[in-house]
């Protein structure tokens, strides 16, 4: 066994490929397969390459923009081949379900050999062993065999080797490992692999994720938290120079009627409750309603304005001097038209057109509801009327998009993620090193055969094992 | 701003100055007396000089470090600066400071890899690409190069620690890089069998590789935990820990890819000149991840 184990396990498993008919022939040729280091490279690879399809093509588009950017055949083949969707298709989840099988394989066949050699080894080894190994080295040392298998022993305890000794006819034979660690951290990150990919699809199977327009001071009933959640308050920071520095949005949730947590949210800053995670998301005017317009009153002969007021939405005021009542009973942000249904409604979310309609009560016999356009004063005429009434602004009202999620998943994503990096980072900086020594007495003192070999960080090991080689040169006993 | 940017400035110039003399150190040596059997140095793996190589060797040494010091002393000020217009300091909050950071993390990486080993060569190549980052940032148009303060996306302590340990582990994937040009560089010399003394300068064949294989195993951890900051980053800011962003995606893309070479280097054939052309690989995937995808591809990430 040299440190690079797996390459010699490979090779085996290659040779072992005699054909065979029954099922445990049939299950070693598929484990084989299953744990081939050859499957894992090619999984990488194509995964990367796969992958990178979707940061090229748009994913998730809406068809004319593939069709305008593509033409209509390719994106019937990107239909085809999933190519707009990438990482949902069948065949990603595959090769990502191969690469679990793969690492859970590479575990199953592999850990049990390490998890026993924490606990055993071999200690008593021919000579031509030591000295075939690759870091090897004769070192004639005066004293007694015992003595110097004491003071190497000491040495390699001191730097943290677990030290085996045996003896035999020719001399104390001395076994001594470090860094296992690093071995089982490997394995560490593949059992990682399939927990992540596990904790992922139980969250896309048992998750939601949903898009609310909420208005300040309403209240919205959660059905899949079976709570009620209230906006208090939108409102963004500014820094000095105008740029923002913050959405900001206070809810409060309300269960069972009584209000049970107040959070004000900000974009790096979700509220959580009950594993629901409410986040800000984005905001904006609403379109179906306002918080106050301003309405001048004007004389319909002499055009003089008579009044201006501010008029909250659907509040009636009173304004006595000129015999008038109004309220504000309808907003639109972009005025459509259905003629069929005869219904206003807003085309769009802009405010491209607005329009407010009036509910007028005039000298208590003239009653109208007419719509006042922002950027079309005096289009419509009100027949019988006095006056002529002027939109000059409004404050719109903010409403504040959440992103309500539920992911029941995400607990086992962290813990494979925690697996993965601490797995990783024990396997690249922990190295599993083994050294055999045989001390076989001489004519002057002892000769100590010592031998070595290193999973991995060669350089490292050899300037350790010149060291101790300089050392164990040097005992005196 | 002012103060960051001359700093940034002069490390610039440093390390410039810095792999100039890292070659003259490697053409002033004469390696030919102490050549060792190739893969047996004779007396460890550090380089003994004397005359003029080891003098240039030092000078090169100082001003790197001398280097390595502004190089701190812009980043601090450039978080001083941030400090004073919106409150957060992380001086990685945009592609020029990512870039400059880059740069010191690779600096003091190969400063390490210098003290440890005693190699001095290896600057020729490694300072080389430190220079190359800090020409690069300085290249960018004036607007990126300025502190502006956070869009509300970024501003998040997440930013301190997500960042700055993926730029460290893409300065770990350079330093693999660069040492994956010396090797085929050296490789090829000897192949071809020429007896120049600028390759037989270089240390041999088998330290180049275990170095490059040594940043590679620094940089693949530091990596994974980038990622995986980053998802829980995304977790609280986008409402899902995974949305196939693009610099995400090329982020995991660059993780796939030396995941292949940590298992290819345990299959037969998976060392030296094979490894050193896909370490160089790597390398340029990760510029992509870093650079192409912040202007080539739109996405999420708010950078640039
Ligand atoms: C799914 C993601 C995977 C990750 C993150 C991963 C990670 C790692 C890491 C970090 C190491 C240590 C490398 C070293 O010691 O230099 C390692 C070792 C290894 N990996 Fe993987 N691996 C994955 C999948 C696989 C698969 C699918 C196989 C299938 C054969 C595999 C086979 C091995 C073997 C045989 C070792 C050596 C273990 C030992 O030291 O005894 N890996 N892996």
């Amino acid at each position: 066994m040299d440190g690079k184990s797996p390459v010699v396990v490979e090779s085996q498993a290659s040779q072992r490929a005699a054909p065979g008919l029954g099922w445990s022939e049939i299950k070693a040729e598929l484990a084989g397969f299953f744990a081939s280091i050859k499957l894992a490279m090619f999984l990488f690879i194509i995964l990367a390459l796969t992958a990178t399809i979707g940061t090229v093509i748009q994913q998730g588009d809406r068809p004319e923009v593939y069709i305008e950017e593509y033409g209509e055949e390719t994106y019937r083949w990107f239909l085809r081949l999933g190519f707009t969707d990438v990482y949902h298709t069948w065949w990603f989840s595959s090769l990502l379900t191969l690469l679990c099988i793969n690492s859970l394989t590479c575990f199953y066949k592999r850990f049990p050999a390490i998890w026993r050699s924490m606990r055993q080894d071999k200690v008593g080894v021919a000579l031509p062993f030591i000295q075939g190994m690759k870091h090897t080295a004769e070192i004639p040392v005066a004293g007694s065999k015992e003595g110097v298998a004491e003071g190497i022993v000491q040495l390699l305890a001191e730097k943290g080797y677990r030290v085996l000794a045996k003896n035999d006819r020719q001399g104390v034979n001395l076994y001594a490992t470090k860094g296992i660690l690093g071995r089982v951290g490997a394995h560490m990150a593949h059992l990682s692999a399939t927990i992540i990919v596990l904790g992922g699809f139980i969250g896309s199977y048992w998750g939601f994720q949903e898009f609310g327009v909420c208005l300040e001071g309403e209240t919205y009933h959660i059905p899949k938290g079976q709570f009620d959640l209230r906006v208090d308050k939108f409102w963004i920071d500014y820094y000095e120079n105008g740029a923002v520095q913050s959405y900001n949005s206070t809810l409060t949730v309300i269960d069972e009627g009584r209000p049970v947590t107040t959070k004000t949210i900000t974009v790096n800053d979700p509220l959580v409750y009950k594993g629901v995670w409410f986040y800000q998301s984005s905001y904006g005017d609403a379109w179906d309603q306002v918080e106050m317009a301003r309405l001048s009153v004007m004389d319909k002969e002499t055009d003089a304005v008579l009044e201006t007021v501010d008029l909250e939405w659907q509040k009636e005021a009173d304004l006595r001097k000129l015999g008038l009542k109004l309220t504000v009973t309808d907003f639109v942000a972009d005025f459509g038209f259905n003629s069929i249904e005869k219904r206003v409604y807003s085309k769009t979310v802009e405010h491209a057109n607005p329009a407010i309609r009036l509910a007028l009560t005039e000298r208590q016999s003239l009653q109208a509801t007419p719509w006042i356009f922002y950027h079309y004063p005096g289009l419509f005429d009100i027949a019988g009327s006095k006056y002529r009434f002027e939109l000059v602004g409004y404050k719109p009202r903010k409403f504040t998009g959440l992103q309500i999620t539920k992911d029941p998943g995400v607990k086992m994503v962290w813990t494979g993620s925690t697996m993965i990096v601490v797995g990783i980072t024990l396997s690249s900086f922990i190295y599993h090193r083994r050294l055999w020594a045989k001390v076989i007495p001489s004519n002057a003192g002892v000769i100590v055969h010592l031998g070595g070999t290193t999973h991995k960080s060669e350089i490292d090991f050899q300037k350790e094992f010149r060291k101790m080689t300089e050392r164990i040169r040097t005992i005196n006993a | 701003m002012v103060q960051s940017l001359l700093l940034f400035d002069m490390t610039f110039w440093l390390y410039l100055a810095a792999f100039a003399l890292y070659v003259g150190y490697i053409l002033a040596r004469r390696p030919g007396r102490e050549l060792a059997p190739a893969g047996h140095p004779t007396s460890g793996m550090g380089e003994s000089d004397d005359g003029w190589s080891a003098q240039i060797g030092q000078v090169a040494t100082i001003v790197t470090a001398f280097g390595l010091v502004v190089n701190s002393v812009a980043l601090l000020a450039r978080a001083y600066e941030r400090m004073q217009i919106s409150g957060t300091f992380a001086p990685w909050s945009n592609q020029y400071e990512a870039m400059a950071y880059v740069s010191w993390a690779i600096i003091l990486g190969y400063l390490v890899l210098e003290f440890r080993y005693r190699i001095k060569s290896v600057g020729a190549f490694v300072v080389g690409i430190g220079f190359i980052a800090m020409g690069a940032a300085s290249l960018l148009p004036y607007r990126y190069q300025t502190a502006e303060p956070l869009v509300p996306a970024l501003n998040s302590y997440w930013i301190y620690i997500h960042v700055s340990v993926t730029l460290t582990s893409y300065a770990a994937f350079a330093m693999a890089g660069g040492l994956g040009v010396m090797y085929l560089l050296k490789e090829r010399a000897e192949r071809l069998g020429r007896r120049s003394s600028f390759f037989a300068a270089l240390p041999d064949l088998e330290t180049i590789d275990e170095l490059g294989y040594k940043a590679i195993m620094v940089g693949f951890p530091l990596l994974a935990f980038g990622v995986i900051l980053g998802a829980m980053w995304a977790n609280y800011a986008w409402g899902g820990y995974w949305s196939w962003d693009p610099k995400e995606t090329w982020s995991l893309i660059v993780f796939l890819i030396y995941g292949a070479y940590v298992h290819a280097r345990m299959t037969r054939g998976w060392e030296g000149r094979r490894a050193a052309i896909y370490a160089i690989f790597g390398f340029l995937m990760v510029i992509f991840c870093f650079w192409g995808v912040n202007f080539l591809l739109s996405g999420l990430h708010a950078y640039a």
